[in-house]
């Protein structure tokens, strides 16, 4: 099913059933300026555009040009989308929003940058839309521009969503907040003159989720519509590492997203007393400065070769990253989470949920409760066995492939 | 009702751990969101050590999930223990 027959197929002149090539399309990728939020959503689409050129299709990028332009492939065609008053504005909103924390962090990111985002970008959207001429349009989960300029221009469009954290109801406890935020969305639409009011966050059309169905449950209550295709693959970065070091004991790769500042130096020390005098070896992904006296059991490197790394490690501990958490439960590890931030709290109870993993705060973390939770990853079998079926819901997903395939068949 | 608020600022000191308390005086005008910055893990084991001295009418779930955004983020230690005090009646 690699496309789909754009005529009705002639019995007498073909009676075989042979894949049909799909004609030449286009497709045009939106992206928000969300800072390290937009790293995941680039990744993913990256690789998804890569696959549709390889296929003979024709992809462009709309969004933020300076933030943009270093994250896709050289020579791409971009469409800047973001008016210049905005843009002067966007450095201090990213600031001010990494600043707060928890519903104060979301509320922000809505009432601030998303949806004074929406109405910056829609003008560009649209002039990227009438220049690029796609055939279907496939924007951020955050974009909220880009199903508006979609929708005005009767184009079909797809929702890409880079983590798991809004297939599980984030919200739940916060009815009224999640609420507050479709009515939101229901005000964007109707300033743009839409009426028939969407979830602009979930296509009606094609919503490709990159990550692993395995950390959201059960995905078949999902309309057809869901393609839940898996974590985008990483590139590996080759990077040096003293791998003679490790000495056959079960070793754990410790690492956080998060920026220097006193609390990620706080749990890095934490983490060294927790594994202090543990039959274990830890890998920590940190600034050796900040942590001058580790336990003999402890290597300190500024960057480690992830992707090796977690070929050789038993578990991992981490903020929630969701890139980290899938590349992780892409070996099978099981995983100590202690989240920061945005969607690292909804990931990290969904690792749990999963069996696959512990969660535990991050700020008041303490050493003994690190260490009860990294023992009973390591040790407890279940732990293991969920990561292992994540691992599985991971590897039998259909990729970047299919997320091309379900392209070809919208547009 | 001040019976109600030394308990749960017992309980909430309890959970945080008072060695992160130096420069925090927890009070009824004390917010959960700004200088305490509670952590989800950490709502969630406030909420069930509530529940374990209070019985089930201090179902905190139940009293947040009927706050709006700039309730919730306004919501303070008094305000818990206001609504313990309520739910007793």
């Amino acid at each position: 099913m690699n496309a789909r027959r754009v005529r009705v197929p002639s019995l007498l002149e073909d009676p075989g059933i042979r894949r049909v090539r799909t004609p030449e399309r286009r497709f045009l990728f939106a992206v928000p300026p969300l800072g390290d939020g937009t790293a995941g959503s680039v990744t993913a689409n990256n690789a998804v555009a890569a696959e549709l050129v390889r296929r003979g299709h024709k992809v462009a990028w709309t969004g933020h040009r300076a933030s943009l332009e270093p994250r896709i492939r050289p020579g791409s065609r971009l469409y800047s989308a973001v008016e210049e008053d905005f843009e002067r504005r966007l450095h201090g909103l990213h600031g001010d929003w990494l600043d707060l924390r928890g519903l104060a962090a979301l509320r922000f990111l809505w009432e601030d940058l998303l949806v004074p985002l929406g109405h910056a970008m829609l003008p560009g959207v649209e002039k990227a839309i009438d220049r690029f001429r796609p055939d279907a349009v496939i924007a951020d989960q955050l974009a909220l521009a880009a199903p508006v300029a979609a929708r005005r221009r009767e184009l079909p469009w797809a929702t890409s969503a880079a983590t798991s954290a809004e297939f599980t109801r984030p919200l739940a406890a916060f009815p009224r907040a999640e609420e507050w935020i479709r009515e939101l969305i229901a005000d964007f639409q109707l300033d743009h003159g839409i009426e028939d009011l969407l979830d602009l966050r979930f296509s009606d059309h094609l919503v490709l989720v990159f990550t692993a169905a395995g950390l959201i449950g059960d995905t078949s209550f999902f309309p057809g519509h869901f393609a839940f295709v898996g974590p985008a693959p990483e590139r590996p970065a080759p990077r040096a590492f003293p791998w003679d070091d490790l000495d056959g004991r079960p070793a754990v790769l410790v690492t956080l997203g998060a920026p220097d500042g006193p609390v990620r130096d706080r749990f890095f020390r934490v983490a060294a007393e927790a594994v202090r005098g543990v039959d274990v070896q830890a890998v920590f992904e940190t600034d050796p400065g900040a942590l001058p006296d580790p336990p003999p059991n402890v290597l300190v490197r500024e960057q480690v070769p992830r992707h090796k790394l977690l070929e050789r490690v038993s578990a991992v501990v981490c903020d929630g990253a969701h890139d980290t958490v899938c590349a992780s439960l892409a070996q099978g590890l099981p995983l100590v989470v202690a989240p920061v931030r945005d969607d690292q709290p909804v990931i990290a109870g969904q690792v749990e949920s999963a069996g696959a993993g512990v969660r535990v705060r991050h700020a008041r973390a303490r050493a003994d409760e690190l260490r009860t939770a990294l023992t009973a990853v390591l040790k407890e079998d279940p732990y293991r066995a969920a990561a292992e079926r994540v691992r599985t819901s991971i590897a039998s997903a259909g990729g970047v492939a299919e997320a091309a395939d379900r392209l070809e068949k919208l547009a | 009702m001040n019976d109600d608020l030394a308990e749960v600022v017992r309980i909430l000191t309890d959970v945080l751990g008072e060695d992160f308390l130096p420069d925090v005086e927890i009070g009824p005008e004390t917010t959960f969101t700004g200088a305490l910055a509670l952590e989800s893990i950490e709502f969630a084991a406030f909420a069930a050590r509530l529940r374990a001295r209070y019985g089930d009418r201090a179902d905190l779930p139940a009293f947040v999930a009927g706050l709006d955004l700039d309730e919730l983020l306004g919501l303070t230690v008094g305000d818990v223990a206001d609504h313990l005090a309520g739910a007793a009646r």
